[in-house]
Protein backbone atom coordinates (compact mmCIF):
# COMPACT_ATOMS: atom_id res chain seq x y z
CA UNK A 1 0.00 0.00 0.00
CA UNK A 2 2.81 2.58 -0.66
CA UNK A 3 2.38 6.17 -1.33
CA UNK A 4 4.85 8.18 -2.62
CA UNK A 5 5.93 11.82 -3.97
CA UNK A 6 8.13 12.54 -6.20
CA UNK A 7 8.77 16.78 -6.72
CA UNK A 8 10.75 18.48 -9.75
CA UNK A 9 11.93 22.29 -9.54
CA UNK A 10 13.17 23.53 -12.30
CA UNK A 11 14.20 27.15 -13.35
CA UNK A 12 15.86 29.84 -15.19
CA UNK A 13 16.52 32.55 -12.61
CA UNK A 14 20.40 31.89 -13.06
CA UNK A 15 20.44 31.35 -16.98
CA UNK A 16 24.31 30.64 -16.71
CA UNK A 17 23.84 28.45 -13.83
CA UNK A 18 20.81 25.49 -14.87
CA UNK A 19 18.86 24.90 -11.88
CA UNK A 20 16.89 21.84 -10.70
CA UNK A 21 15.66 19.75 -8.03
CA UNK A 22 14.65 16.43 -8.00
CA UNK A 23 13.45 14.01 -5.36
CA UNK A 24 11.30 11.25 -4.03
CA UNK A 25 9.99 10.16 -1.09
CA UNK A 26 7.62 7.14 0.12
CA UNK A 27 5.14 7.87 2.95
CA UNK A 28 6.07 5.96 5.86
CA UNK A 29 4.30 4.90 9.47
CA UNK A 30 6.31 7.15 12.27
CA UNK A 31 9.81 5.60 12.50
CA UNK A 32 9.52 2.70 10.61
CA UNK A 33 9.83 1.76 7.30
CA UNK A 34 6.06 0.34 6.79
CA UNK A 35 3.88 2.24 4.46
CA UNK A 36 0.94 5.03 5.66
CA UNK A 37 -2.25 3.04 5.54
CA UNK A 38 -4.91 5.65 5.87
CA UNK A 39 -6.24 8.50 4.03
CA UNK A 40 -8.77 10.97 3.63
CA UNK A 41 -8.68 10.84 0.06
CA UNK A 42 -8.89 13.46 -2.06
CA UNK A 43 -10.78 16.04 -1.10
CA UNK A 44 -12.32 19.53 -2.59
CA UNK A 45 -14.31 22.42 -1.00
CA UNK A 46 -15.10 25.70 -2.73
CA UNK A 47 -15.53 29.00 -1.02
CA UNK A 48 -17.78 32.16 -2.31
CA UNK A 49 -18.51 35.26 -0.55
CA UNK A 50 -16.40 34.90 2.82
CA UNK A 51 -12.66 36.14 2.84
CA UNK A 52 -12.67 35.32 6.47
CA UNK A 53 -10.38 32.15 8.10
CA UNK A 54 -12.36 28.60 8.15
CA UNK A 55 -11.14 25.73 8.98
CA UNK A 56 -9.92 23.41 6.22
CA UNK A 57 -8.60 20.50 8.05
CA UNK A 58 -9.45 19.84 11.41
CA UNK A 59 -7.15 17.56 13.90
CA UNK A 60 -10.21 15.88 15.96
CA UNK A 61 -12.45 15.52 12.68
CA UNK A 62 -9.46 13.39 10.79
CA UNK A 63 -9.08 9.89 12.09
CA UNK A 64 -5.30 10.87 12.81
CA UNK A 65 -3.16 8.86 15.48
CA UNK A 66 -1.98 12.10 17.26
CA UNK A 67 1.38 13.67 17.09
CA UNK A 68 2.56 9.62 15.87
CA UNK A 69 4.36 12.21 14.12
CA UNK A 70 4.25 10.08 10.00
CA UNK A 71 1.39 12.41 8.47
CA UNK A 72 1.34 14.32 5.52
CA UNK A 73 -0.70 16.94 4.05
CA UNK A 74 -1.05 18.06 0.54
CA UNK A 75 -2.88 21.60 -0.49
CA UNK A 76 -3.53 23.17 -3.93
CA UNK A 77 -5.53 26.19 -5.30
CA UNK A 78 -7.02 24.97 -8.19
CA UNK A 79 -7.43 28.43 -9.39
CA UNK A 80 -5.61 29.38 -12.28
CA UNK A 81 -5.73 33.44 -11.16
CA UNK A 82 -2.17 34.38 -9.97
CA UNK A 83 -3.79 37.34 -8.14
CA UNK A 84 -5.99 35.68 -6.24
CA UNK A 85 -4.85 32.92 -2.63
CA UNK A 86 -5.25 30.99 0.23
CA UNK A 87 -3.39 32.11 3.23
CA UNK A 88 -2.75 28.92 4.94
CA UNK A 89 -2.34 28.63 8.99
CA UNK A 90 -1.64 26.53 11.17
CA UNK A 91 -4.01 26.00 14.75
CA UNK A 92 -7.55 26.86 15.92
CA UNK A 93 -9.35 30.56 15.34
CA UNK A 94 -8.67 30.74 19.50
CA UNK A 95 -5.44 30.17 20.41
CA UNK A 96 -2.15 31.43 18.59
CA UNK A 97 -2.60 31.17 14.73
CA UNK A 98 0.55 31.05 12.66
CA UNK A 99 0.68 31.88 8.81
CA UNK A 100 2.41 29.47 6.68
CA UNK A 101 2.05 31.08 3.59
CA UNK A 102 -0.22 31.76 0.92
CA UNK A 103 -0.99 29.08 -2.12
CA UNK A 104 -1.93 31.47 -5.66
CA UNK A 105 -3.69 29.98 -8.46
CA UNK A 106 -2.25 26.61 -9.67
CA UNK A 107 0.49 26.54 -5.87
CA UNK A 108 0.39 23.22 -4.26
CA UNK A 109 2.54 22.34 -0.70
CA UNK A 110 3.16 18.71 0.75
CA UNK A 111 4.22 18.59 4.19
CA UNK A 112 4.34 16.84 6.85
CA UNK A 113 1.52 17.34 9.89
CA UNK A 114 2.22 16.34 13.63
CA UNK A 115 -1.73 17.10 14.01
CA UNK A 116 -1.34 16.89 18.15
CA UNK A 117 -4.40 18.92 19.00
CA UNK A 118 -6.72 21.58 17.63
CA UNK A 119 -3.50 24.35 17.89
CA UNK A 120 -2.34 22.37 14.82
CA UNK A 121 -5.88 22.42 12.35
CA UNK A 122 -5.30 23.59 9.03
CA UNK A 123 -7.09 27.14 8.26
CA UNK A 124 -7.25 28.83 5.18
CA UNK A 125 -7.83 32.15 4.01
CA UNK A 126 -8.99 32.88 0.83
CA UNK A 127 -7.93 36.59 -0.45
CA UNK A 128 -11.27 37.33 -2.71
CA UNK A 129 -14.82 36.99 -2.20
CA UNK A 130 -15.17 35.07 -6.00
CA UNK A 131 -15.15 31.76 -5.83
CA UNK A 132 -11.99 30.31 -5.05
CA UNK A 133 -11.79 26.19 -4.85
CA UNK A 134 -9.14 24.31 -3.09
CA UNK A 135 -8.14 20.46 -3.26
CA UNK A 136 -6.47 18.79 -0.28
CA UNK A 137 -5.81 15.42 1.14
CA UNK A 138 -4.04 13.77 4.23
CA UNK A 139 -2.10 10.86 4.23
CA UNK A 140 -2.09 9.71 7.89
CA UNK A 141 -1.01 6.21 10.15
CA UNK B 1 10.32 36.80 -17.02
CA UNK B 2 12.56 34.08 -14.51
CA UNK B 3 10.50 30.70 -15.25
CA UNK B 4 10.82 28.81 -11.96
CA UNK B 5 8.38 25.39 -11.96
CA UNK B 6 7.74 23.56 -9.24
CA UNK B 7 6.13 19.83 -10.05
CA UNK B 8 4.25 16.86 -7.86
CA UNK B 9 3.70 13.10 -9.10
CA UNK B 10 1.65 11.76 -5.99
CA UNK B 11 0.23 8.30 -6.12
CA UNK B 12 -1.15 6.12 -3.81
CA UNK B 13 -2.58 2.33 -3.92
CA UNK B 14 -4.19 2.33 -0.15
CA UNK B 15 -7.83 2.82 -1.60
CA UNK B 16 -9.19 0.26 -4.00
CA UNK B 17 -9.40 3.18 -6.73
CA UNK B 18 -5.83 4.48 -6.28
CA UNK B 19 -5.00 7.91 -6.01
CA UNK B 20 -2.80 9.94 -8.78
CA UNK B 21 -2.12 13.51 -7.78
CA UNK B 22 -0.31 15.42 -10.60
CA UNK B 23 0.31 18.76 -9.90
CA UNK B 24 2.39 21.63 -11.59
CA UNK B 25 2.57 25.40 -10.18
CA UNK B 26 4.61 28.26 -12.26
CA UNK B 27 6.01 30.32 -9.20
CA UNK B 28 5.19 33.53 -9.46
CA UNK B 29 5.51 37.15 -6.98
CA UNK B 30 2.46 37.65 -4.70
CA UNK B 31 -0.41 38.69 -6.83
CA UNK B 32 1.32 38.97 -10.25
CA UNK B 33 2.63 37.30 -13.15
CA UNK B 34 6.07 37.97 -12.90
CA UNK B 35 8.27 35.11 -11.99
CA UNK B 36 10.51 34.53 -8.48
CA UNK B 37 13.80 36.06 -8.74
CA UNK B 38 16.05 35.21 -6.29
CA UNK B 39 16.99 31.18 -5.21
CA UNK B 40 19.24 30.47 -1.72
CA UNK B 41 20.34 27.26 -1.40
CA UNK B 42 22.12 24.61 0.36
CA UNK B 43 22.94 21.81 3.07
CA UNK B 44 23.55 21.68 6.52
CA UNK B 45 23.44 19.29 9.19
CA UNK B 46 21.82 19.35 13.05
CA UNK B 47 22.41 16.54 15.58
CA UNK B 48 19.99 15.98 18.41
CA UNK B 49 22.90 17.90 20.89
CA UNK B 50 22.54 20.89 19.11
CA UNK B 51 18.74 21.60 20.74
CA UNK B 52 16.54 23.34 18.87
CA UNK B 53 17.73 25.80 15.71
CA UNK B 54 16.59 28.91 13.83
CA UNK B 55 17.10 27.30 10.67
CA UNK B 56 19.86 29.04 8.51
CA UNK B 57 17.03 29.07 5.79
CA UNK B 58 14.53 29.87 8.36
CA UNK B 59 15.44 33.46 9.21
CA UNK B 60 12.77 35.74 7.62
CA UNK B 61 14.25 37.98 5.65
CA UNK B 62 13.82 41.76 4.63
CA UNK B 63 11.24 40.70 2.38
CA UNK B 64 8.21 41.53 4.38
CA UNK B 65 4.55 41.04 4.57
CA UNK B 66 2.91 39.20 1.94
CA UNK B 67 5.47 38.91 -0.59
CA UNK B 68 5.51 35.24 -2.25
CA UNK B 69 8.22 32.62 -1.37
CA UNK B 70 8.47 28.97 -1.22
CA UNK B 71 10.79 26.41 0.43
CA UNK B 72 12.11 22.77 -0.20
CA UNK B 73 13.71 20.86 2.45
CA UNK B 74 14.43 17.34 2.63
CA UNK B 75 16.02 15.72 5.34
CA UNK B 76 19.07 13.34 4.24
CA UNK B 77 19.00 10.85 7.30
CA UNK B 78 19.12 7.24 6.52
CA UNK B 79 18.25 5.83 9.53
CA UNK B 80 14.05 5.60 9.47
CA UNK B 81 14.35 6.59 13.12
CA UNK B 82 16.05 10.16 12.71
CA UNK B 83 13.47 13.41 12.40
CA UNK B 84 13.58 16.81 11.90
CA UNK B 85 11.26 18.23 14.25
CA UNK B 86 9.58 21.94 12.12
CA UNK B 87 8.35 24.40 14.11
CA UNK B 88 7.19 27.37 12.28
CA UNK B 89 7.92 30.03 15.57
CA UNK B 90 6.19 27.96 18.36
CA UNK B 91 4.07 26.18 16.39
CA UNK B 92 5.32 22.69 15.42
CA UNK B 93 4.22 22.22 11.63
CA UNK B 94 5.45 17.90 11.79
CA UNK B 95 8.39 15.97 11.61
CA UNK B 96 10.44 15.24 8.65
CA UNK B 97 11.47 11.37 9.08
CA UNK B 98 14.63 9.98 6.53
CA UNK B 99 13.89 10.76 3.04
CA UNK B 100 10.91 12.83 3.58
CA UNK B 101 10.44 16.42 1.92
CA UNK B 102 8.33 19.32 2.72
CA UNK B 103 7.93 22.02 -0.56
CA UNK B 104 5.54 24.95 1.23
CA UNK B 105 4.75 28.09 0.80
CA UNK B 106 6.28 30.72 3.55
CA UNK B 107 4.81 33.88 4.47
CA UNK B 108 7.99 35.21 5.97
CA UNK B 109 6.60 38.13 7.63
CA UNK B 110 8.19 38.72 10.47
CA UNK B 111 10.47 36.84 12.80
CA UNK B 112 7.21 35.07 13.98
CA UNK B 113 7.40 33.69 10.88
CA UNK B 114 11.31 32.15 11.54
CA UNK B 115 11.43 28.16 11.13
CA UNK B 116 12.90 26.60 13.89
CA UNK B 117 14.38 22.92 13.38
CA UNK B 118 15.61 19.59 15.56
CA UNK B 119 16.95 16.75 15.49
CA UNK B 120 15.10 13.84 17.13
CA UNK B 121 15.28 11.38 19.05
CA UNK B 122 18.10 11.16 21.01
CA UNK B 123 21.42 10.39 19.40
CA UNK B 124 20.22 11.80 15.98
CA UNK B 125 21.80 13.21 13.49
CA UNK B 126 20.17 14.30 10.45
CA UNK B 127 21.76 16.06 7.73
CA UNK B 128 19.49 18.10 5.03
CA UNK B 129 19.21 20.23 2.10
CA UNK B 130 16.89 23.31 1.35
CA UNK B 131 15.93 25.61 -1.52
CA UNK B 132 14.79 28.74 -0.53
CA UNK B 133 12.48 30.34 -3.90
CA UNK B 134 11.26 34.00 -3.36
CA UNK B 135 11.01 37.40 -4.65
CA UNK B 136 13.99 40.16 -4.46
CA UNK B 137 14.67 41.88 -1.53
CA UNK B 138 15.23 45.30 -1.22
CA UNK B 139 19.04 46.28 -1.93
CA UNK B 140 20.68 48.12 0.80
CA UNK B 141 22.35 51.32 0.91
CA UNK B 142 26.21 50.82 1.20
CA UNK B 143 27.90 51.09 4.82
Amino acid sequence: MATTASISISSDITESVPFSVNASMTMYQAGTTLDLEETTGLAQRTFSGNTTQVTLIDVSATAVTAAAGGHKVYIRNTGTDKTKGFKVFLADATDDIEEIGTLYGQDWMLMPWLATDANEDIMVQPSSSEKMTIEYAVFHQ
Amino acid sequence: MATTTATLSLSSDMLSSPISISASSTLMKAGVTEGLELIEMGRGTIAETDGSKTAEFGLPTALGADKAAKLFLVNKATDPTYYIDIDLHDTNIGRLYAGDWMFIPWGMNDTASELVIEAEPSGATCPYEFVLLQEPQTLEAHS
